[in-house]
């Protein structure tokens, strides 16, 4: 086998009798962001569902080696497969530091998880002003920052981010972008899931790109985003 | 008020109300047992209702699985007070178990829909069961002592109160307050919601069950329709609600108050007292909507803005 993390071969899935992905395979090396792009529908959030284990589907999944499908959603995110799920589903009515604290919830070290935060504040210095204000009443862009440094707060080895970009300027996109870039740096693989085709692959180093349920291409970020198919359909030009 | 200051004053409260079976007059000591029953239940709901978010109408379930089960031990088996209690109990926690798996996967107003039915269908089958007497009921045996039945209620409450002092604590806790805000977020930070719920659900359950049984002894007669009166849930809700859902004390103090203002009505202007009652409920729920302990809590800083401002930010 090849160094990768995660490996997804053959996967079939599907809300009951609805099948939604057909035969997806794709590969996430370690250190890597990995874009999964396409337009609506595509089945990205799916795939995501899928391999977080909330959803069930039949095909080889496997994560460091390890087989993923006779796991629970509890055990996938304690092997350090965490989401920053679609819309950030933040806990509204708690506090910026309060939904931090949540993402470190099945960890049991007290002294690590504040060395934990302390580098999560470092990355995201507005979440550290904020810390004691409702996540209710922040910006998108700041509660998007606060749902990715809620993930981080698990030690993640995978990051899922479902999204990101959703809702958001495009200012604020490229500076989440660059985060992102940050956290690869420090160890952390991210599988970025965007509808914003081009801004995913700016920082991603390889692309799979998803239509009506399965990869149509895939390669690296440079060769997808000049890629005349990709363009057509997602700049029409 | 620290911590420490708090938690002296409610000793004191609860040596208070132990020691009043020695100098009360008999009918005060028996509206007591039935308030500390009820701040039980309040208190039990607190756990499904006010920490995890669920709106429960199947805690009058458990309630009165706890009755027949003290009933049917005690009546059928000849089994002493002690063992029928925990049959209560057992049976309250079984249903929690069987059937919460199922119907706690529903949320909002199905949940709520799902526990109201539970409820009916209940009255219907211990009507038919020979063991419970069908819809005549059990005749418990009697056993005269107001004193014993009230420290006893006493000490279920207090027990129920601890409880919940460690839940509002613990990972368990935070765990169920965080299903009650975003139940996809908390699942999608690793956090087992099916079990957790589950768990709140047989917790409420134990505590519901108790006063079920203390009540079925203390009361001497049972019958499927007062056994699963649906209005003692929407006492429970109330009780809770008025006090302040998913607070540690909030739900008993709700609970004393409401029952004192209800005691008071009713002996003062009997025939309307309902009517009264009513409106105490619609003014609270207009200006406190939170209940006492977030009135309690803010007061000092706001003042009378309080209400005020409640009333705008509601839109009413």
């Amino acid at each position: 086998m090849s160094g990768n993390l995660l490996e997804v071969q053959g996967l079939f899935a599907g809300y009951g009798e609805v099948p939604v992905l057909r035969d997806v395979h794709i590969a996430v090396g370690r250190g890597e962001i990995v874009a999964l792009v396409g337009s609506n529908g595509a089945g990205k959030t799916t795939l995501l569902r899928a391999l977080s284990r909330v959803l069930s589907g039949t095909g080889k999944l496997t994560f460091e080696g390890r087989d993923l499908s006779c796991l629970t959603p509890e055990q996938v995110f304690k092997l350090g497969i965490v989401q920053v799920p679609e819309g950030r589903q933040l806990f509204d009515q708690m506090t910026v530091l309060e939904n931090l604290m949540m993402g470190a919830f099945a960890r049991r070290d007290r002294k690590a998880i504040q060395e934990t935060l302390a580098s999560v504040y470092e990355l995201f210095p507005k979440l550290y002003e904020r810390r004691t204000q409702r996540a209710g009443s922040l910006s998108g862009g700041e509660q998007q920052m606060c749902a990715i440094g809620r993930a981080l707060m698990a030690m993640p080895r995978l990051l899922m981010v479902d999204e990101m970009s959703l809702g958001l300027a495009p200012v604020i996109v490229d500076q989440l972008l660059e985060v992102l870039s940050t956290i690869r740096k420090q160890g952390v693989t991210v599988l970025l899931v965007e509808q914003d085709v081009f801004a995913a692959l700016e920082v991603a180093d390889r692309g799979y790109v998803m239509e009506t349920g399965t990869v149509t291409q895939s390669g690296t970020a440079q060769a997808l985003s000049e890629d005349p198919e990709v363009k057509r359909a997602y700049l029409g030009i | 008020m620290t911590l420490r200051t708090k938690f002296v004053l409610a000793l004191a409260a609860t040596l208070v109300l132990a020691a009043l079976p020695w100098f009360a007059p008999p009918t005060l000591v028996q509206f007591g047992i039935a308030t500390l029953l009820l701040a039980t239940l309040a208190q039990g709901w607190n756990i499904i209702g006010g920490f995890t978010g669920y709106a429960s109408f199947g805690n009058s379930v458990f309630f009165g699985l706890g009755s027949y089960g003290t009933a049917i031990a005690m009546v059928q088996w000849q089994l002493p007070f002690g063992v029928g209690l925990a049959f209560g109990v057992l049976l309250s926690v079984l249903f929690a178990l069987v059937m919460g798996i199922p119907v706690l996967r529903l949320r909002g107003h199905y949940f709520a829909i799902a526990t109201l039915a539970l409820s009916q269908v209940m009255t219907a089958i211990v009507s038919n069961l020979e063991i419970a007497g069908r819809n005549i009921g059990l005749v418990l045996p009697l056993l005269n002592g107001d004193a014993l039945f009230y420290e006893l209620s006493l000490a279920v409450l207090v027990l129920a109160t601890l409880t919940i002092f460690w839940i509002s604590r613990s990972r368990f806790g935070f765990g169920l307050i965080a299903i009650r805000e975003n139940e996809d977020a908390a699942a999608s930070m690793g956090i087992d919601t099916t079990r957790y719920k589950v768990l709140a659900f047989a917790l409420a359950g134990i505590f519901s069950a108790l006063a079920g049984g203390i009540h079925a002894y203390w009361i001497t007669f049972i019958d499927p329709v007062s056994a699963f009166d649906l209005s003692l849930n929407v006492k429970m809700i109330i009780m809770t609600v008025f006090g302040g859902p998913g607070s540690v004390l909030g739900p008993v103090i709700g609970a004393f108050v409401l029952s004192a203002i209800s005691e008071t009505l009713s002996t003062e202007v009997s025939s309307v007292a309902s009517l009264f009652f009513g409106m105490v409920i619609v003014a609270a729920v207009i200006f406190m909507p939170r209940g006492l302990a977030d009135l309690i809590r803010r007061f000092r800083k706001t003042g009378w803005r309080y209400f005020s401002e409640n009333v705008r930010s509601h839109r009413l």
